[in-house]
């Protein structure tokens, strides 16, 4: 009889190979991307997989917080790209993290001129990250029940017409910007004292509506009829059921809305820093442009003009590419807090949650 | 073979278990205990030895309310569960003819194989106002308009109580099979009534099967995250809905620790009060 | 009195299938809503879901780390279930206690801790890790389901291949073993089930390659289509016919 039994010595071998092959270092013909879910659309990914011959690994994360927590958690070089608010890249560029990009490569004069953003996606004339696809945070309503001139109106949300008949998108940051905006508060200069002052609005809409709900559970209630708008829905919320129930629709209301824009930088690690470059200047091209902007999980501008071209007119109308012009300059950025903010911010969000 | 060698072989086959339970169960815990005494200070982690994380939790209204919503939800559920399953168990047990038994009891928790996550979806669709049951309530005049029944505490309790009752009837069923029919023959011998035979002689017996499932949807309840995010409508959020939005939107490592430490504390304490009755061995 | 109970019965079914019923349906749904009005049929859906690379590479994950898992804890929850059941052990009842304390700990607190641990060890996050995990829930069971059923009939068995010569391991893998197959295989469907639905673990300590729960719940939070009903129906039917297999070639032939 052996003194031990190999079925021991099998787990210490298996445990062994367990932990040796977790931390098997990444290929060099693949490319790790920290993305959102937009960006996993197999028909934006595949065409680039193909004509490089490598594999594109995706994950998926919401919020920048989780996108950081993410990063802090990983080894230098697990991560070359990552998609991420445009608000936010300074808050991860200030960490390090981001390389710079050679601006003369990418198509930037062809981009709409709002999107550039070069105070956001640049440090020092210097950019860092690239704008790849926006669109608004604003009221989805379903034309059947609700009269659509009432919605260019906020304050027709609390005027008791609709009570019960709301749902909340349960994201903090556009929603509280969109009620900024209805107080005449400017986003950017939301802070902790003005804060306070949107708690009792923010409250007030919370016993308007019937539920806060993720995307998916607000499109439901919509397309059930549970309920008739969305605050802080958007194209995004609305385009993909539009082409079934054709009341689906949205607008920007005269206080305006919150513009949300999402940026791609490349990883100051990155173990592919070629590659990575080679994927952002795809994602920048018109052809990844106007695959981006149908993707299969929601929709949304694309940041580079000159993917109307590629979009077909059912496309861009659904998109309503010609009336941006006039959008563009109602709208206003994303609130961007800071770490004693986005905390107060957070928790107002689970106050209101939980009343 | 000699005591000693015995004894060497006995440790060299209970060693890999718990070697592999101490450094995948007992040391994670540990450094979430660690962790959870630690400080987030502007998205950073700050190692400290600090039971604030702990304090917000029980002063802030938010945060503690998550438990008392997870609390209801769960004494719910274990209860609706149980009142449901007793009765599907026993018609099983004793009304199904034997052959039959086993199709039934298969039938009966085949929709255990759809994908958990996917159930909850369902139950998102039935339940909605244009939904089925809507639909099949307003088809048969029981209401004139259609009722308001997704998106709260009754979706998610009714999400819960599917899956339980699943359970629960499972380990009823082999619990109720197990008793010898000469133990209600003897009583009824006695003249006890057939309510009496089942207050004072069924009923005991088979009270650590109902409690041993009433634990472990105890368990699996209080911890569940898919159930309530999906059929909740955010109208009010469990316990590890708060934990899940502390690690997704806030990287709030810490937190998340202390409120999955406390989340365990109440386990454990539930554990307790019925550890009597639980053959947690005989699952 | 029994009229009642068939009719309690038929109500409970109706209950149970309820979820199945609606969502079978409505992946067939001609539309992008599953939702009523029924349409008519299509089989669209399971035709984008059959081609969708990821919800495929995520049903083989399951499979993998769910196959792979559960021998593992089945492997290891036997052998300490031989050594407590048959070998005098000092702190036997702690032990126990030890090997089956996992199975009142919620999932999430598992996950949690394992992803501290992961993190601090600067080990990264695969199907692998989540795989570490699905041993963590379902080696108790296994244990727990193993000690229970270890009788007096084996250690006979046992005592007798000793006394002809056989050595320790050969009497584990020849006489034990067999003798307790159906426990065995009824521990490691169970096992391999809970690993093949399980959410959290795998959602918190995978990265890239992830398990088929992963996939749906990334599916489900990207919009409402009947892609969700279409790649649930499939599990379903694979499921139901890997069990009404197990039932016609396995369980029925060692039915104790």
């Amino acid at each position: 009889m052996p003194r031990f039994p190999s079925s021991l010595r099998l787990t210490a071998l298996a445990s062994t190979a367990l932990v040796a092959l977790g931390a098997a270092p990444a290929a060099a013909d693949s490319l790790n991307a920290l993305v959102w879910c937009d960006n996993t659309d197999p028909d934006l990914i595949r065409p680039f997989e193909e004509e490089h011959g490598v594999r594109v690994n995706l994950r998926e994360y919401e919020g920048t917080a989780a996108g950081l927590a993410i990063l802090d958690q990983s080894r230098p070089g697990d991560w070359d790209v990552m998609v991420i608010d445009a608000v936010d890249v300074h808050r991860v560029a200030e960490r390090g993290l981001l390389a710079p990009l050679p601006a003369d490569e990418l198509p930037l004069g062809d981009f709409f001129p709002d999107l550039v953003m070069e105070d956001l996606n640049a440090i020092d004339g210097e950019f860092v990250a690239v704008t790849q696809k926006y669109g608004y945070n604003t009221v989805s309503f379903n034309r059947a029940n609700v009269d659509a001139e009432a919605m260019e109106d906020l304050s027709s949300l609390f005027s008791g017409d609709h009570d019960g008949r709301i749902a909340i998108y349960d994201y903090y940051l556009p929603v509280l910007g969109m009620l900024a905006l209805n107080a005449g508060i400017d986003t950017a200069d939301l802070d902790l004292e003005a804060l306070e002052t949107l708690r009792e609005p923010l409250m007030d809409l919370r016993a308007r509506a019937r539920q806060v709900s993720e995307v998916v559970a607000a499109q439901t209630a919509l397309a059930v009829g549970e309920v008739d708008i969305v605050f802080g829905g958007g194209e995004w919320l609305t385009a993909v059921l539009a082409e079934e129930n054709p009341d689906l629709d949205w607008t920007i209301p005269e206080q305006g809305a919150v513009l949300w824009a999402q940026s791609i930088a490349v990883l100051a690690d990155s173990a592919n820093p070629d590659l990575a470059l080679e994927f952002v200047k795809y994602i920048s091209s018109p052809e990844g442009q106007a695959r981006l902007a149908t993707s299969s999980c929601y929709w949304g501008m694309p940041a580079n003009a000159a993917a109307g071209e590629i979009l077909t007119d059912d496309q861009r109308a659904v998109l309503r590419w010609d009336e941006q012009e006039d959008f563009l300059t109602r709208v206003q950025r994303y609130p961007v807090p800071d770490a004693d903010l986005d905390a107060a911010m957070q928790d107002l969000w689970t106050d209101m949650l939980q009343n | 073979m000699d005591r000693a060698r015995e004894a060497r072989m006995g440790w060299a086959l209970v060693a890999p278990a718990l070697l592999w339970l101490t450094a995948f169960f007992v040391l994670p815990f540990a450094i979430m205990v660690g962790l959870s005494l630690s400080r987030f200070v502007g998205r950073e982690v700050v190692p400290a030895l600090s039971l604030d994380n702990y304090i917000r939790f029980f002063t802030e209204p938010s945060l503690f309310r998550g438990l008392v919503v997870s609390l209801e939800i769960t004494a719910m559920v274990t209860v609706v569960s149980v009142v449901l399953a007793y009765p599907l168990a026993w018609i099983i047990a004793f009304q199904v003819p034997r052959n039959w038994q086993r199709l039934v009891l298969v039938l009966t928790i085949l929709p255990f194989w759809t994908s958990y996550v996917v159930r909850s979806y369902a139950w998102l669709l039935v339940l909605g106002q244009g939904g089925v049951v809507n639909g099949a309530l307003m088809g048969l005049g029981v209401i004139d308009a259609p009722l308001s029944l997704s998106a709260t505490r009754f979706a998610t309790v009714t999400g819960f109580v599917h899956f339980f009752v699943m359970l629960l009837t499972l380990t009823i069923y082999a619990n109720l099979v197990q008793l010898s029919p000469n133990y209600a023959r003897a009583a009824a011998d006695l003249g006890a009534g057939r309510f009496a035979t089942f207050r004072h002689v069924i009923l005991p017996l088979t009270l650590p099967g109902v409690m041993t499932g009433a634990f472990l949807t105890f368990v699996l309840c209080m911890g569940d995250y898919i159930t309530p995010q999906i059929l909740g409508g955010g109208n009010e959020l469990t316990l590890p809905q708060l934990i899940m939005m502390q690690l997704g939107r806030r990287g709030d490592f810490p937190m998340a620790s202390a409120m999955a430490i406390i989340l365990m504390a109440v386990v454990t304490l539930a554990y307790l009060a019925c550890a009597r009755f639980l053959r947690l061995e005989r699952v | 009195m029994r009229v009642l109970g068939w009719f309690y019965l038929a109500l409970a079914f109706g209950f149970i299938f309820l979820p199945v019923a609606v969502l079978v349906l409505f992946s067939f749904q001609d539309g992008r809503l599953p939702v009523p009005p029924f349409n008519g049929p299509s089989l669209r859906w399971y035709e984008s879901v059959l081609g969708d690379r990821r919800l495929m590479e995520g049903l083989r994950h399951s499979l993998i780390v769910a196959s792979l898992s559960a021998a593992l804890a089945l492997l290891l929850g036997f052998m300490a279930a031989q050594a407590l059941a048959r070998h005098r052990l000092p702190g036997t009842l702690l032990m126990r206690a030890a090997l089956i304390a996992p199975l009142t700990v919620s999932y999430l607190i598992i996950a949690l801790g394992l992803l501290s641990l992961f993190n601090r060890a600067g080990i990264g996050l695969s199907l692998w890790t989540a795989g570490v995990g699905h041993v963590v829930i379902n080696l108790p069971l296994c244990f727990a389901i193993l000690y229970a059923s270890m009788g007096e009939q084996q250690r006979s068995a046992e005592t007798a291949a000793r006394d002809l010569g056989a050595g320790e391991v050969r009497v584990l893998a020849l006489i034990t073993a067999p003798m307790l197959a159906p426990s065995m295989l009824a521990a490691y469907f169970l096992a391999f089930t809970f690993s093949w639905d399980e959410f959290i673990i795998a959602y918190l300590l995978t990265r890239f390659d992830v398990t088929l729960p992963v996939e749906i719940w990334s599916l489900l939070r990207s919009g409402l289509t009947p892609r969700a009903n279409a790649i649930g129906s499939v599990v379903f039917l694979v499921s139901v016919g890997v069990l009404v297999a197990l039932q016609l070639l396995v369980f029925r032939k060692v039915r104790p």
